[in-house]
């Protein structure tokens, strides 16, 4: 056969899940229960890969208690304040929200019975007080706390257990569509270069979210500047780049939400003190006592007086709390204690600088998915932060794994055979492969970095049109004259170049996307257009790519199904 | 090598390959010849600390070059 002669290796499998971190764990562990053929595809090593490879601290999705799953996703969303205020949270598929919330117990008893730990102290649940707190913050939800600093290595020997097929150091290159459906995807593995041609029945995309479009937060890391204590393999957008290039519609593209970032080493005290009814003080660079600004347009102002940057401290907190604290860094990113106190910096005692404006690390939304979690191209499913329910955190993507697992076999009895087009995977293949062939070229971390310049210098927490278009213009030449000469002396190279092609891909979408958007509404600023756009209200901009081209389309949020508002949970 | 965040102290490495296998932006290979693991895409460390939190032999440091102070 033809497809032999194209590949390496070609895998058949039922299920293909691209990602092995906390959404496709749970998602390839489950869909093994009914009897189906897995195949788990990571670009790392399913021990400590994706975002909670070095531990994470809080877990869960559970509504508050005397909340029923529709009132917590209305405060969740933002329902009536969602059209002032775009976030992540507002435009996020309620429908798939309705079922997460209401399956988030039955997923937590999922990942003990997988073997991941879920008990705090003294074998229980470590509840997080959801107070009304000194921030004014009334959440919608609780969380557990976890010490999940193994978690992956119990995820990953859970998943072997259950006789998934794992292929590690493999990064996806495209997936492989046939008459409108997925019918698999293409893949290199990035030690030996064996081009891999993966048959698979469904797709679910849970590859994490985009950010390496954008600088990090500083400090830096070394030469090439990767996000700091994130992993930043999985934060190329690969899961997005791919949808987006087989024809799925993704939304929100032009949405960054600028994060409150701590400088110092990314010691974030993040919510702890907020559940505990405890608020941090936050000075003025003057010294004078203040609250953290609302919006950027606020920074704005802030900036003009002389006031930037802010900090943030926790000296006035008890002891207890500050031990607290020592914890929940362990066990969710160690090295930044060591790092910390490399530096000199004392979390009991020193302030953070707060940088609140700079479009950062956080991309709202991705794939469009329904409430089975599939894409608009049948077959291709998407879980967590790749998709349009950002903004849920591990245990939602865990609990959306749980239920695609539990359910994708639906689909899969009925898919058919997938035949996959030769013609397709040799393109792929070509295209991936092409930067071995190129001597003297570019070398994919330096292309990366100057299309993060390009989002920094053009696109950014205050957008214009004309910075908008030039970005644009100089993308588009950097495309023309340096993606062709893309260069990988080795297989390693040529995952940092599919990865470098991803990031450009999408960058250009969001710049594009945001031209889409000329208003400016909560956290998305246009400079130029500094008031709301009212044919915008409680619609989000879809974006998707026919015939080459990017195509906006403005559409309504999705509301409730009548049916969950019926039940009622 | 000179200001670079990984190092690897090989007085106390044991060739065990547990940062190798690990790290998720793989930047490291093994040295063939001294069965030795080296850091040779540190260009691309993210500063994760996996390798550093699962050395048995507290063998690698990571440190900040001045370029990130």
């Amino acid at each position: 056969m033809a497809l032999q002669k194209i590949a390496d290796r070609v895998i058949d499998t039922d299920v293909l899940v691209v990602g092995g971190g906390i959404g496709g764990c749970p998602t390839a562990a489950k869909a093994t229960e009914h009897g189906l053929n897995v195949t788990l595809l990571e670009k790392s090593r399913l021990e400590r890969s994706g975002k909670a490879g070095q531990g994470l601290d809080e877990v869960g999705i559970f509504p508050r208690e005397g909340l029923t799953a529709l009132e917590a996703i209305k405060i969740y969303t933002g329902s009536g304040s969602a059209a002032a205020r775009p976030g992540a949270r507002a435009y996020v598929n309620p429908n798939a929200l309705y079922r997460i919330f209401t399956r988030a117990m039955w997923a937590l008893e999922e990942l003990e019975r997988l073997g991941v730990n879920m008990r705090y102290t003294d074998g229980e649940y470590g509840w997080m007080p959801w107070g009304t707190g000194a921030g004014g913050r009334v959440g919608p939800r609780v969380e557990l706390r976890v010490h999940w600093q193994n978690v992956k290595p119990e995820m990953a020997a859970g998943v072997k257990k259950k006789g998934v097929k794992v292929v590690e150091r493999t990064t996806v290159v495209d997936l492989l569509t046939n008459k409108g459906k997925v019918v698999g995807a293409t893949a290199i593995n990035t030690r030996t270069g064996e081009f891999i041609v993966i048959k698979a029945k469904a797709v679910v995309l849970a590859t994490g979210d985009l950010e390496r479009h954008y600088n990090s937060p500083t400090p830096l890391s070394w030469k090439y500047k990767m996000g700091l204590n994130t992993c930043p393999a999985s934060s190329s957008g690969d899961g997005h780049a791919v949808a987006y290039r087989a024809g799925a519609d993704l939304t929100c593209m032009e949405m960054m939400r600028p994060g409150t970032i701590r400088d110092i080493l990314l010691l974030q005290p993040g919510q702890f003190y907020l559940n505990d009814g405890i608020s941090a003080k936050v000075f003025t660079a003057t010294g004078e006592e203040t609250v953290l600004p609302p919006g950027p347009l606020d920074y704005l102002e802030l900036e003009r007086k002389g006031l930037l940057p802010l900090y943030q401290t926790l000296e006035h907190l008890p002891d207890d709390f500050q031990k607290r604290l020592e914890i929940h860094f362990a066990d969710e990113a160690m090295i930044r204690l060591k790092l910390t106190a490399d530096r000199g910096f004392n979390p009991r005692t020193h302030r953070y600088q707060v940088t609140g404006d700079r479009a950062t690390r956080f991309n709202n939304t991705g794939i469009v998915i329904d409430e089975d979690f599939m894409s608009s191209v049948p077959g291709l499913y998407g879980i967590g932060e790749c998709t349009d329910t950002y903004g849920i955190g591990a245990g939602g993507t865990a609990t959306a794994g749980f239920i695609v697992g539990d359910s994708i076999h639906q689909y899969v009895s009925k898919a058919g055979e997938p035949v996959p087009d030769e013609a397709q995977v040799e393109s792929q293949k070509q295209a991936a492969m092409a930067p071995l062939t190129v001597k003297d070229g570019v070398e994919p971390m330096e292309l990366e970095c100057s299309v993060r310049q390009i989002c920094e210098d053009y696109g950014g927490t205050y957008k214009s049109e004309g910075r908008l278009r030039e970005g644009l213009r100089r993308l588009g030449s950097l495309r023309r004259e340096f993606l062709p000469r893309l260069m990988a002396a080795n297989p390693h190279y040529v995952g940092r170049c599919l990865e470098a092609r991803n990031i450009m891909d999408l960058a250009e979408l969001h710049l594009l996307a945001s031209l889409g958007r000329k208003e400016t509404r909560g956290l998305y600023v246009m400079l130029d257009h500094l008031q709301k756009d009212p044919s915008l209200d409680n619609k989000r901009i879809c974006q998707r790519l026919e015939k080459g081209k990017a195509v906006l389309e403005v559409r309504d949020i999705p509301e409730i199904k009548p049916e969950y508002i019926k039940e009622n949970r | 090598m000179g200001n670079v965040p990984v190092k690897i102290d090989y007085r106390k490495c044991n060739g065990c390959q547990r940062c190798y296998d690990l790290c998720p932006m793989d930047i490291f290979v093994m040295d063939e010849s001294l069965k030795m693991p080296r850091a040779a895409y540190q260009e691309e460390c993210g500063l994760c600390g996996i390798c550093w939190m699962e050395c048995p032999k507290r063998a690698i440091d990571i440190i900040y070059p001045p370029s990130m102070w």
